[in-house]
Protein backbone atom coordinates (compact mmCIF):
# COMPACT_ATOMS: atom_id res chain seq x y z
CA UNK A 1 0.00 0.00 0.00
CA UNK A 2 1.36 3.42 -0.92
CA UNK A 3 1.59 6.27 1.55
CA UNK A 4 -1.10 8.09 -0.33
CA UNK A 5 -3.56 5.21 -0.11
CA UNK A 6 -2.76 4.85 3.54
CA UNK A 7 -3.40 8.49 4.34
CA UNK A 8 -6.63 8.37 2.32
CA UNK A 9 -7.80 5.41 4.33
CA UNK A 10 -7.41 7.33 7.53
CA UNK A 11 -9.27 10.34 6.35
CA UNK A 12 -12.30 11.03 8.49
CA UNK A 13 -15.76 10.58 7.07
CA UNK A 14 -17.48 13.94 6.66
CA UNK A 15 -21.06 14.36 7.79
CA UNK A 16 -22.93 17.59 7.05
CA UNK A 17 -26.17 18.46 8.77
CA UNK A 18 -28.09 21.17 6.95
CA UNK A 19 -31.60 22.00 5.91
CA UNK A 20 -31.94 25.71 5.38
CA UNK A 21 -34.32 26.49 8.20
CA UNK A 22 -33.16 27.65 11.61
CA UNK A 23 -34.47 26.05 14.77
CA UNK A 24 -35.42 22.70 13.23
CA UNK A 25 -32.94 20.74 15.35
CA UNK A 26 -29.77 20.61 13.25
CA UNK A 27 -27.45 21.20 16.21
CA UNK A 28 -29.19 18.86 18.62
CA UNK A 29 -29.18 16.15 15.94
CA UNK A 30 -25.52 16.65 14.96
CA UNK A 31 -24.39 16.61 18.57
CA UNK A 32 -26.62 13.58 19.26
CA UNK A 33 -25.22 11.64 16.32
CA UNK A 34 -21.62 12.52 17.24
CA UNK A 35 -22.15 11.52 20.88
CA UNK A 36 -23.81 8.22 19.95
CA UNK A 37 -21.03 7.38 17.52
CA UNK A 38 -18.29 8.42 19.99
CA UNK A 39 -19.93 6.09 22.50
CA UNK A 40 -19.35 3.29 19.98
CA UNK A 41 -15.61 4.00 20.19
CA UNK A 42 -15.25 6.02 16.98
CA UNK A 43 -13.21 9.23 17.25
CA UNK A 44 -15.61 12.05 16.47
CA UNK A 45 -15.24 15.78 16.01
CA UNK A 46 -18.12 18.22 16.07
CA UNK A 47 -17.48 21.19 13.81
CA UNK A 48 -19.68 24.22 14.31
CA UNK A 49 -20.08 25.74 10.86
CA UNK A 50 -22.77 28.13 11.97
CA UNK A 51 -20.31 30.90 11.31
CA UNK A 52 -21.52 33.88 13.23
CA UNK A 53 -24.15 32.15 15.38
CA UNK A 54 -22.15 29.35 16.94
CA UNK A 55 -23.60 27.60 19.98
CA UNK A 56 -22.82 23.94 19.48
CA UNK A 57 -20.76 23.86 22.68
CA UNK A 58 -23.97 24.35 24.68
CA UNK A 59 -25.38 21.12 23.23
CA UNK A 60 -22.49 19.12 24.65
CA UNK A 61 -22.64 20.88 28.01
CA UNK A 62 -19.61 23.13 27.63
CA UNK A 63 -19.23 26.81 28.51
CA UNK A 64 -18.30 29.24 25.75
CA UNK A 65 -14.92 28.03 24.56
CA UNK A 66 -11.75 30.09 24.71
CA UNK A 67 -10.59 28.92 21.31
CA UNK A 68 -12.81 29.20 18.29
CA UNK A 69 -12.65 29.56 14.53
CA UNK A 70 -12.12 33.28 15.14
CA UNK A 71 -8.58 32.40 16.21
CA UNK A 72 -8.01 30.84 12.83
CA UNK A 73 -9.48 33.74 10.89
CA UNK A 74 -7.45 36.27 12.94
CA UNK A 75 -4.30 34.14 12.54
CA UNK A 76 -3.92 33.51 16.28
CA UNK A 77 -4.03 29.86 15.33
CA UNK A 78 -2.68 28.30 12.16
CA UNK A 79 -4.52 25.01 11.92
CA UNK A 80 -7.86 23.55 12.91
CA UNK A 81 -6.05 21.07 15.09
CA UNK A 82 -4.82 23.90 17.32
CA UNK A 83 -8.36 24.93 18.19
CA UNK A 84 -9.63 21.40 18.71
CA UNK A 85 -11.24 21.22 22.17
CA UNK A 86 -11.82 18.13 24.27
CA UNK A 87 -15.39 17.65 25.51
CA UNK A 88 -16.47 15.94 28.75
CA UNK A 89 -17.12 12.80 26.66
CA UNK A 90 -14.56 10.25 25.52
CA UNK A 91 -13.72 10.21 21.79
CA UNK A 92 -15.58 13.47 21.23
CA UNK A 93 -13.90 16.79 20.42
CA UNK A 94 -15.30 20.11 19.36
CA UNK A 95 -14.28 22.89 17.03
CA UNK A 96 -16.31 25.88 18.03
CA UNK A 97 -17.65 28.37 15.54
CA UNK A 98 -16.54 31.93 15.35
CA UNK A 99 -17.67 34.53 17.84
CA UNK A 100 -19.84 37.25 16.39
CA UNK A 101 -17.63 39.51 14.36
CA UNK A 102 -18.16 41.59 11.32
CA UNK A 103 -17.88 39.48 8.12
CA UNK A 104 -17.36 36.29 10.06
CA UNK A 105 -20.43 34.63 8.59
CA UNK A 106 -18.96 34.91 5.10
CA UNK A 107 -15.34 33.84 5.06
CA UNK A 108 -13.50 34.48 1.84
CA UNK A 109 -13.65 31.75 -0.75
CA UNK A 110 -10.03 30.74 -0.22
CA UNK A 111 -10.52 30.51 3.54
CA UNK A 112 -13.50 28.22 3.01
CA UNK A 113 -11.64 25.94 0.62
CA UNK A 114 -8.78 25.72 3.13
CA UNK A 115 -11.23 24.94 5.91
CA UNK A 116 -12.87 22.12 3.98
CA UNK A 117 -9.47 20.67 3.06
CA UNK A 118 -8.32 20.83 6.67
CA UNK A 119 -11.47 19.11 7.90
CA UNK A 120 -10.55 15.99 5.95
CA UNK A 121 -7.09 15.85 7.52
CA UNK A 122 -8.24 16.06 11.14
CA UNK A 123 -7.16 13.20 13.41
CA UNK A 124 -10.58 11.53 13.68
CA UNK A 125 -12.80 8.87 12.20
CA UNK A 126 -15.76 11.20 11.72
CA UNK A 127 -16.30 14.94 11.46
CA UNK A 128 -19.83 16.24 11.93
CA UNK A 129 -20.34 19.61 10.30
CA UNK A 130 -23.27 21.42 11.83
CA UNK A 131 -24.39 23.96 9.24
CA UNK A 132 -26.16 27.20 9.98
CA UNK A 133 -29.48 28.23 8.53
CA UNK A 134 -29.77 29.44 4.96
CA UNK A 135 -28.58 28.20 1.58
CA UNK A 136 -25.52 30.39 1.08
CA UNK A 137 -22.68 29.05 -1.03
CA UNK A 138 -20.69 28.52 2.16
CA UNK A 139 -23.29 26.16 3.53
CA UNK A 140 -23.73 24.41 0.18
CA UNK A 141 -20.02 23.79 -0.28
CA UNK A 142 -19.67 22.20 3.14
CA UNK A 143 -22.73 20.13 2.38
CA UNK A 144 -21.46 18.98 -1.03
CA UNK A 145 -18.04 18.11 0.40
CA UNK A 146 -19.58 15.64 2.85
CA UNK A 147 -20.02 11.91 2.19
CA UNK A 148 -23.10 11.88 4.42
CA UNK A 149 -25.43 14.82 3.89
CA UNK A 150 -28.46 15.15 6.15
CA UNK A 151 -31.35 17.50 5.50
CA UNK A 152 -33.21 18.25 8.70
CA UNK A 153 -36.72 19.67 8.72
CA UNK A 154 -39.85 19.84 10.81
CA UNK A 155 -43.28 19.03 9.40
CA UNK A 156 -44.15 22.67 8.78
CA UNK A 157 -44.62 24.55 5.49
CA UNK A 158 -41.81 27.01 6.24
CA UNK A 159 -39.32 24.25 6.99
CA UNK A 160 -40.40 22.33 3.88
CA UNK A 161 -40.00 25.45 1.80
CA UNK A 162 -36.46 26.05 3.11
CA UNK A 163 -35.60 22.37 2.63
CA UNK A 164 -36.61 22.38 -1.02
CA UNK A 165 -34.74 25.63 -1.50
CA UNK A 166 -31.62 24.11 0.04
CA UNK A 167 -32.07 20.91 -1.98
CA UNK A 168 -32.47 22.80 -5.25
CA UNK A 169 -29.56 25.13 -4.52
CA UNK A 170 -27.20 22.28 -3.62
CA UNK A 171 -28.42 20.11 -6.52
CA UNK A 172 -27.85 22.87 -9.05
CA UNK A 173 -24.44 23.71 -7.58
CA UNK A 174 -23.39 20.09 -7.88
CA UNK A 175 -24.90 19.83 -11.37
CA UNK A 176 -22.92 22.85 -12.48
CA UNK A 177 -19.72 21.30 -11.11
CA UNK A 178 -20.49 18.02 -12.87
CA UNK A 179 -21.30 19.76 -16.17
CA UNK A 180 -18.02 21.65 -15.98
CA UNK A 181 -16.12 18.50 -15.08
CA UNK A 182 -17.41 16.61 -18.12
CA UNK A 183 -17.23 19.71 -20.34
CA UNK A 184 -20.90 19.35 -21.19
CA UNK A 185 -21.68 23.08 -21.26
CA UNK A 186 -22.63 23.27 -24.93
CA UNK A 187 -24.86 20.20 -24.71
CA UNK A 188 -26.75 21.61 -21.73
CA UNK A 189 -26.98 25.07 -23.28
CA UNK A 190 -28.50 23.57 -26.42
CA UNK A 191 -31.11 21.71 -24.38
CA UNK A 192 -31.94 24.74 -22.26
CA UNK A 193 -32.33 26.92 -25.35
CA UNK A 194 -35.21 24.68 -26.45
CA UNK A 195 -36.44 24.17 -22.94
CA UNK A 196 -39.95 25.48 -23.55
CA UNK A 197 -40.52 23.51 -26.77
CA UNK A 198 -39.27 20.27 -25.21
CA UNK A 199 -41.30 20.84 -22.06
CA UNK A 200 -38.35 20.70 -19.66
CA UNK A 201 -39.60 21.77 -16.25
CA UNK A 202 -37.31 19.89 -13.92
CA UNK A 203 -33.75 18.57 -13.64
CA UNK A 204 -35.05 15.07 -14.31
CA UNK A 205 -36.64 16.16 -17.56
CA UNK A 206 -33.47 18.02 -18.50
CA UNK A 207 -31.38 14.86 -18.06
CA UNK A 208 -33.92 12.81 -20.05
CA UNK A 209 -33.69 15.38 -22.83
CA UNK A 210 -29.88 15.26 -22.73
CA UNK A 211 -30.01 11.47 -23.06
CA UNK A 212 -31.63 11.86 -26.48
CA UNK A 213 -29.09 14.45 -27.61
CA UNK A 214 -25.92 12.74 -26.43
CA UNK A 215 -26.53 9.42 -24.67
CA UNK A 216 -22.88 8.83 -23.74
CA UNK A 217 -22.24 12.20 -22.15
CA UNK A 218 -25.69 12.39 -20.55
CA UNK A 219 -25.16 8.98 -18.92
CA UNK A 220 -21.97 10.28 -17.32
CA UNK A 221 -23.79 13.32 -15.97
CA UNK A 222 -26.60 11.11 -14.71
CA UNK A 223 -24.23 8.72 -12.96
CA UNK A 224 -22.44 11.58 -11.27
CA UNK A 225 -25.70 13.16 -10.14
CA UNK A 226 -27.03 9.84 -8.86
CA UNK A 227 -24.39 10.09 -6.16
CA UNK A 228 -26.16 13.14 -4.79
CA UNK A 229 -28.33 11.42 -2.20
CA UNK A 230 -28.84 13.53 0.91
CA UNK A 231 -30.81 11.88 3.67
CA UNK A 232 -34.09 13.49 4.71
CA UNK A 233 -34.54 13.72 8.49
CA UNK A 234 -38.00 14.74 9.67
CA UNK A 235 -37.70 16.01 13.23
CA UNK A 236 -40.40 16.60 15.86
CA UNK A 237 -42.76 14.07 14.35
CA UNK A 238 -46.05 13.84 16.25
CA UNK A 239 -48.88 12.70 14.03
CA UNK A 240 -49.28 9.99 11.43
CA UNK A 241 -49.35 12.50 8.57
CA UNK A 242 -45.99 13.84 9.83
CA UNK A 243 -44.64 10.31 9.46
CA UNK A 244 -45.78 10.10 5.86
CA UNK A 245 -44.36 13.50 4.96
CA UNK A 246 -40.77 12.32 4.50
CA UNK A 247 -41.72 9.48 2.16
CA UNK A 248 -43.85 11.81 0.06
CA UNK A 249 -41.02 14.33 -0.20
CA UNK A 250 -38.67 11.56 -1.30
CA UNK A 251 -41.17 10.55 -4.01
CA UNK A 252 -41.60 14.15 -5.14
CA UNK A 253 -37.82 14.63 -5.24
CA UNK A 254 -37.38 11.49 -7.29
CA UNK A 255 -39.98 12.85 -9.67
CA UNK A 256 -38.47 16.33 -9.82
CA UNK A 257 -34.71 15.75 -9.56
CA UNK A 258 -34.55 12.10 -10.54
CA UNK A 259 -32.51 11.39 -7.39
CA UNK A 260 -33.18 8.66 -4.87
CA UNK A 261 -32.79 9.84 -1.28
CA UNK A 262 -33.86 6.49 0.16
CA UNK A 263 -35.89 5.94 3.29
CA UNK A 264 -36.37 9.17 5.20
CA UNK A 265 -35.47 9.18 8.89
CA UNK A 266 -38.01 10.07 11.54
CA UNK A 267 -37.27 11.62 14.89
CA UNK A 268 -40.22 11.70 17.25
CA UNK A 269 -41.16 14.78 19.16
CA UNK A 270 -39.67 14.55 22.66
CA UNK A 271 -40.20 17.18 25.34
CA UNK A 272 -37.05 15.98 27.09
CA UNK A 273 -34.95 17.64 24.40
CA UNK A 274 -35.99 21.04 25.71
CA UNK A 275 -35.53 19.99 29.33
CA UNK A 276 -31.98 18.84 28.60
CA UNK A 277 -31.20 21.98 26.63
CA UNK A 278 -32.37 24.17 29.50
CA UNK A 279 -30.17 22.15 31.85
CA UNK A 280 -27.36 22.66 29.27
CA UNK A 281 -26.72 18.96 29.15
CA UNK A 282 -26.74 16.60 26.13
CA UNK A 283 -30.08 14.85 25.63
CA UNK A 284 -28.37 11.52 25.05
CA UNK A 285 -26.58 11.74 28.39
CA UNK A 286 -29.56 12.98 30.38
CA UNK A 287 -32.28 10.83 28.78
CA UNK A 288 -30.49 7.93 27.06
CA UNK A 289 -33.67 5.85 26.92
CA UNK A 290 -36.00 8.54 25.58
CA UNK A 291 -37.58 8.61 22.11
CA UNK A 292 -35.10 11.21 20.84
CA UNK A 293 -32.04 9.18 21.89
CA UNK A 294 -33.61 6.03 20.48
CA UNK A 295 -34.36 7.62 17.12
CA UNK A 296 -30.89 9.19 16.90
CA UNK A 297 -29.29 5.78 17.45
CA UNK A 298 -31.60 4.25 14.83
CA UNK A 299 -30.66 6.96 12.31
CA UNK A 300 -26.99 6.40 13.09
CA UNK A 301 -27.12 2.65 12.60
CA UNK A 302 -28.93 3.29 9.32
CA UNK A 303 -26.21 5.61 8.05
CA UNK A 304 -23.25 3.89 9.67
CA UNK A 305 -24.03 0.30 10.59
CA UNK A 306 -22.17 -1.22 13.52
CA UNK A 307 -19.38 -3.40 12.22
CA UNK A 308 -16.39 -5.24 13.54
CA UNK A 309 -13.57 -2.84 14.21
CA UNK A 310 -10.80 -3.12 11.68
CA UNK A 311 -8.06 -1.44 13.70
CA UNK A 312 -4.69 -3.05 13.50
CA UNK A 313 -5.09 -3.84 9.83
CA UNK A 314 -3.20 -2.02 7.06
CA UNK B 1 -49.80 7.95 -30.73
CA UNK B 2 -46.73 5.78 -31.03
CA UNK B 3 -45.11 3.33 -28.71
CA UNK B 4 -42.63 5.95 -27.44
CA UNK B 5 -45.45 8.24 -26.37
CA UNK B 6 -47.10 5.44 -24.46
CA UNK B 7 -43.76 4.54 -22.89
CA UNK B 8 -43.39 8.14 -21.76
CA UNK B 9 -46.84 8.06 -20.15
CA UNK B 10 -45.87 5.04 -18.06
CA UNK B 11 -42.58 6.71 -17.12
CA UNK B 12 -44.44 9.80 -16.00
CA UNK B 13 -46.47 7.67 -13.61
CA UNK B 14 -43.30 5.96 -12.42
CA UNK B 15 -44.38 2.66 -13.98
CA UNK B 16 -43.41 0.23 -16.73
CA UNK B 17 -45.82 -1.02 -19.40
CA UNK B 18 -46.34 -4.31 -17.57
CA UNK B 19 -48.18 -2.53 -14.74
CA UNK B 20 -51.76 -3.58 -14.16
CA UNK B 21 -54.60 -1.15 -14.77
CA UNK B 22 -55.13 -0.96 -11.01
CA UNK B 23 -51.47 0.02 -10.49
CA UNK B 24 -51.87 2.69 -13.15
CA UNK B 25 -54.92 4.07 -11.35
CA UNK B 26 -53.23 4.03 -7.95
CA UNK B 27 -50.09 5.74 -9.24
CA UNK B 28 -52.17 8.40 -10.98
CA UNK B 29 -54.24 9.08 -7.87
CA UNK B 30 -51.24 9.22 -5.52
CA UNK B 31 -49.18 11.48 -7.78
CA UNK B 32 -52.14 13.80 -8.37
CA UNK B 33 -52.55 14.10 -4.61
CA UNK B 34 -48.81 14.62 -4.14
CA UNK B 35 -48.70 17.48 -6.63
CA UNK B 36 -52.03 18.98 -5.63
CA UNK B 37 -52.05 22.66 -4.70
CA UNK B 38 -52.96 21.71 -1.12
CA UNK B 39 -50.20 19.11 -0.67
CA UNK B 40 -47.76 19.92 2.12
CA UNK B 41 -45.10 17.51 0.85
CA UNK B 42 -44.56 19.47 -2.39
CA UNK B 43 -45.11 22.91 -0.92
CA UNK B 44 -42.93 25.40 -2.84
CA UNK B 45 -41.25 22.67 -4.92
CA UNK B 46 -43.08 23.87 -8.04
CA UNK B 47 -44.48 27.26 -8.91
CA UNK B 48 -48.14 27.62 -9.83
CA UNK B 49 -47.76 27.23 -13.59
CA UNK B 50 -45.40 24.24 -13.35
CA UNK B 51 -47.71 22.59 -10.86
CA UNK B 52 -50.72 22.99 -13.17
CA UNK B 53 -48.71 21.61 -16.07
CA UNK B 54 -47.55 18.71 -13.96
CA UNK B 55 -51.09 17.83 -12.94
CA UNK B 56 -52.25 18.13 -16.52
CA UNK B 57 -49.49 15.87 -17.81
CA UNK B 58 -50.40 13.26 -15.18
CA UNK B 59 -54.00 13.36 -16.35
CA UNK B 60 -53.02 13.07 -20.01
CA UNK B 61 -50.73 10.13 -19.19
CA UNK B 62 -53.48 8.36 -17.30
CA UNK B 63 -56.08 8.94 -20.01
CA UNK B 64 -53.70 7.82 -22.75
CA UNK B 65 -52.83 4.59 -20.98
CA UNK B 66 -56.43 3.88 -20.05
CA UNK B 67 -57.51 4.45 -23.63
CA UNK B 68 -54.78 2.25 -25.04
CA UNK B 69 -55.79 -0.47 -22.62
CA UNK B 70 -59.51 -0.38 -23.23
CA UNK B 71 -59.87 1.21 -26.63
CA UNK B 72 -61.25 -2.05 -27.94
CA UNK B 73 -64.41 -1.30 -26.01
CA UNK B 74 -66.51 0.57 -28.56
CA UNK B 75 -67.60 3.99 -27.48
CA UNK B 76 -70.97 4.31 -29.23
CA UNK B 77 -72.69 0.98 -29.69
CA UNK B 78 -71.66 -2.11 -27.82
CA UNK B 79 -70.68 -5.02 -30.01
CA UNK B 80 -72.39 -8.32 -29.42
CA UNK B 81 -70.15 -10.38 -27.21
CA UNK B 82 -72.31 -13.39 -26.37
CA UNK B 83 -71.22 -16.51 -28.19
CA UNK B 84 -74.73 -17.28 -29.37
CA UNK B 85 -74.89 -14.20 -31.56
CA UNK B 86 -74.90 -14.77 -35.27
CA UNK B 87 -71.35 -15.03 -36.59
CA UNK B 88 -70.26 -11.85 -38.30
CA UNK B 89 -69.23 -11.73 -41.92
CA UNK B 90 -65.46 -12.26 -42.26
CA UNK B 91 -65.20 -9.95 -45.24
CA UNK B 92 -67.59 -7.13 -44.24
CA UNK B 93 -66.61 -6.92 -40.56
CA UNK B 94 -63.29 -8.75 -40.28
CA UNK B 95 -62.35 -7.18 -36.91
CA UNK B 96 -65.57 -8.26 -35.29
CA UNK B 97 -65.17 -11.71 -36.82
CA UNK B 98 -61.78 -12.09 -35.11
CA UNK B 99 -63.08 -10.69 -31.82
CA UNK B 100 -65.99 -13.13 -31.76
CA UNK B 101 -63.70 -16.09 -32.37
CA UNK B 102 -61.31 -14.88 -29.69
CA UNK B 103 -64.04 -14.39 -27.11
CA UNK B 104 -65.59 -17.73 -27.91
CA UNK B 105 -62.27 -19.29 -26.91
CA UNK B 106 -62.23 -17.20 -23.73
CA UNK B 107 -58.93 -15.59 -24.65
CA UNK B 108 -57.84 -12.05 -23.82
CA UNK B 109 -55.97 -9.79 -26.20
CA UNK B 110 -52.93 -10.28 -24.00
CA UNK B 111 -53.20 -14.03 -24.55
CA UNK B 112 -53.20 -13.47 -28.30
CA UNK B 113 -50.31 -11.03 -27.98
CA UNK B 114 -48.34 -13.64 -26.04
CA UNK B 115 -49.02 -16.34 -28.62
CA UNK B 116 -48.46 -14.32 -31.77
CA UNK B 117 -45.79 -11.92 -30.47
CA UNK B 118 -47.82 -9.13 -32.06
CA UNK B 119 -48.16 -6.05 -29.85
CA UNK B 120 -51.47 -5.63 -28.11
CA UNK B 121 -51.72 -2.15 -29.57
CA UNK B 122 -51.95 -3.58 -33.08
CA UNK B 123 -54.28 -6.37 -32.04
CA UNK B 124 -56.64 -3.84 -30.48
CA UNK B 125 -56.66 -1.74 -33.61
CA UNK B 126 -57.22 -4.78 -35.79
CA UNK B 127 -60.23 -5.83 -33.74
CA UNK B 128 -61.62 -2.32 -33.53
CA UNK B 129 -61.03 -1.87 -37.28
CA UNK B 130 -59.15 1.35 -36.65
CA UNK B 131 -57.95 1.40 -40.22
CA UNK B 132 -56.00 4.64 -39.97
CA UNK B 133 -53.91 3.19 -37.15
CA UNK B 134 -53.07 -0.10 -38.82
CA UNK B 135 -49.63 -0.81 -40.27
CA UNK B 136 -48.85 -1.02 -43.98
CA UNK B 137 -50.54 -3.79 -45.98
CA UNK B 138 -47.46 -6.03 -46.06
CA UNK B 139 -47.34 -6.15 -42.27
CA UNK B 140 -51.09 -6.15 -41.86
CA UNK B 141 -51.47 -9.36 -43.89
CA UNK B 142 -49.04 -11.17 -41.62
CA UNK B 143 -50.55 -9.83 -38.44
CA UNK B 144 -54.11 -10.71 -39.42
CA UNK B 145 -53.07 -14.19 -40.56
CA UNK B 146 -51.35 -14.89 -37.24
CA UNK B 147 -54.26 -13.49 -35.26
CA UNK B 148 -56.81 -15.51 -37.26
CA UNK B 149 -54.82 -18.72 -36.83
CA UNK B 150 -54.54 -18.16 -33.10
CA UNK B 151 -58.32 -17.99 -32.73
CA UNK B 152 -59.12 -20.85 -35.16
CA UNK B 153 -60.72 -18.77 -37.90
CA UNK B 154 -61.39 -20.96 -40.95
CA UNK B 155 -61.93 -18.26 -43.59
CA UNK B 156 -58.54 -16.64 -43.07
CA UNK B 157 -58.18 -15.33 -46.61
CA UNK B 158 -61.58 -13.68 -46.50
CA UNK B 159 -60.68 -11.88 -43.27
CA UNK B 160 -57.43 -10.66 -44.78
CA UNK B 161 -59.18 -9.51 -47.95
CA UNK B 162 -61.76 -7.70 -45.83
CA UNK B 163 -58.99 -5.72 -44.08
CA UNK B 164 -57.05 -4.96 -47.23
CA UNK B 165 -60.16 -3.73 -49.06
CA UNK B 166 -61.24 -1.59 -46.13
CA UNK B 167 -57.80 0.00 -45.58
CA UNK B 168 -57.59 0.79 -49.30
CA UNK B 169 -60.98 2.42 -49.09
CA UNK B 170 -60.01 4.34 -45.97
CA UNK B 171 -56.85 5.73 -47.56
CA UNK B 172 -58.67 6.57 -50.82
CA UNK B 173 -61.27 8.62 -49.04
CA UNK B 174 -58.55 10.78 -47.48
Amino acid sequence: MTDQQQSQQHRPRLWAIGGGKGGVGKSVISSGLAMALAARGERCILFDADLGGANLHTFVGMPHPQHTLSDLFSHKANTLEEILLPTPFPNLSLISGARAQLDMANPAWLQKIKLIRQLTTLPADHVFVDLGAGSSFNMLDFFLAAQNGLLVLMPTPTAIENTYHFLKASYYRRLRQVIRHFEAESLVDAALAEKVQSGIRSPKELLLDLLQRDPLLAKKLQQAMNKFTPKLVVNQVQRSEDRELGGKMVTASRDFFGIDMGEPAIIRNDDRVLIALKARRPVLEMFPGGPFAEDIRRLLSLMFPVKEKTHGQG
Amino acid sequence: MDRDDLQRCYLLLGLTPDASLREVETAYRQLSELFDEASLATYSLLDYADRQEKLESLQVAFNTIAQARICLLPQDEPLPVDSDAAPSDPRATPGLHLQQHRERLGLSLQDIADRTKIGRYHLQNIEAQNYEKLPAAVYLRGFVREFARAVNVTEIDNVIEGFIAATRQASDSD
